[in-house]
């Protein structure tokens, strides 16, 4: 369960980016998940709720955006998947196929509130 | 609407950078780096002792094992006359790239030929930090079921070796060897294959020869 540690790298680096526009209070964070990641996005909003007690981004909402990773065949293209479901060859052709995407972890963006400034 | 500032990077950013110097750094002293990564019991410690038994005198070697409590299993690498470092993490579940670096300034290893860093058990948080390492290694045992790669896909799309530990129980335990082999291939088609076992010394000679061959493809 490394998903506090991962809160806590968002906390940080959203609480720079707030004071770095002067603001007051952050509102909601937007990170991108990848499938691949090896972060569950469920148990990161219960960290993100659990890192964010006391300080400015104490009530925000950590909204995940969870990307599949593609499976792709080199000739016929990609696969269609679901979640956690793995094609272990290529429905027309038979041929290996590849992996990609899904490990993203990324920050995307910060929402905040400046004070004195109406949302 | 509230302002908002659009940013695209990594959450791991600051891991990332310590992950890079760290990298620089092996690339200068022309070292190869292995992370180990499994779960608990699968057989990191004793697959290191039977590979540095079979290294020592060839080349120069060294261990950084993350654990969350005691010495035992540096104990069980300097029982071999090598030399190893004990990283206790006290109680978080993976190693982190500035945890690396200070171990190195600690350990004073001088020049190695290989640096093994044997990951706290677990499948998967280690699997997201970067510890500066040439490649990840995932070992995985037989006697822990064999529908694991696709429990934990993460690892094993990223791991660009796997070995299958304990092939000595093969018979023994219920375990589908080709089905497991064709899961961790669907999710990592260009990572390599090993059967390995420690006890019987199966595989390992295979196991060293790639340790050594990625040696020299780093130095070339």
């Amino acid at each position: 369960m490394h998903e506090t540690s991962i809160a806590l790298e968002i906390l940080k680096t959203s609480e720079t980016i707030l004071a770095q526009h002067g603001g007051s209070r952050i509102l909601r964070v937007k990170v991108a998940v990848g499938e691949l990641s090896a972060v569950e996005p469920e148990l990161l909003r219960y960290a993100w709720e659990a890192v964010t007690v006391g300080g400015p981004a104490e009530g925000s909402c950590l909204e995940v955006d969870f990307l599949p990773a593609r499976q792709v065949c080199p000739t016929c293209g990609p696969v269609p998947r679901a979640p956690g479901a793995w094609v272990p060859l290529c429905l027309s052709c038979g041929a290996p196929l590849l992996v990609e995407g899904g490990k993203e972890l990324d920050l995307v963006q910060v929402e905040f509130e400046v004070d004195g400034e109406k949302p | 609407m509230s302002p908002t500032a659009d940013v695209r990077e990594q959450i791991l950013e600051a891991n990332r950078q310590a992950a890079e110097a760290l990298r620089t750094r092996f690339l200068q002293e022309k070292t190869l780096v292995v992370n180990l990564i499994s779960s608990p019991g699968a057989g990191k410690t004793t697959l290191l002792e039977a590979t540095l038994a079979r290294l020592s005198g060839k080349l120069k070697t060294a261990v950084l094992v993350g654990d969350i409590a005691t010495e035992r299993d540096a104990d069980r690498i300097r029982k071999l006359g090598l030399p190893a470092y004990q990283i206790l993490t006290g109680g978080a579940c993976h190693l982190d790239a500035r945890q690396v670096q200070g171990a190195l300034e600690k350990a004073g290893f001088g020049a190695l030929d290989i640096l093994f860093i044997e990951n706290v058990g677990n499948l998967i948080c280690p699997t997201s930090y970067d510890l500066g390492e040439d490649f990840k290694v995932v070992l995985l045992s037989l006697t822990e079921g064999d529908d694991k790669p696709f429990k934990y896909p993460a690892i094993f799309a990223r791991a660009r070796v796997a070995l299958l530990t304990k092939v000595d129980l093969l018979g023994i335990v219920d375990f589908d060897v080709e089905a497991v082999e064709r899961q961790i291939r669907t999710l990592n088609p260009h990572g390599e294959i090993l059967r390995v076992s420690a006890k019987t010394g199966e595989g390992m000679e295979a196991w060293c020869r790639k340790l050594e061959h990625a040696l020299a493809a780093k130095r070339a």
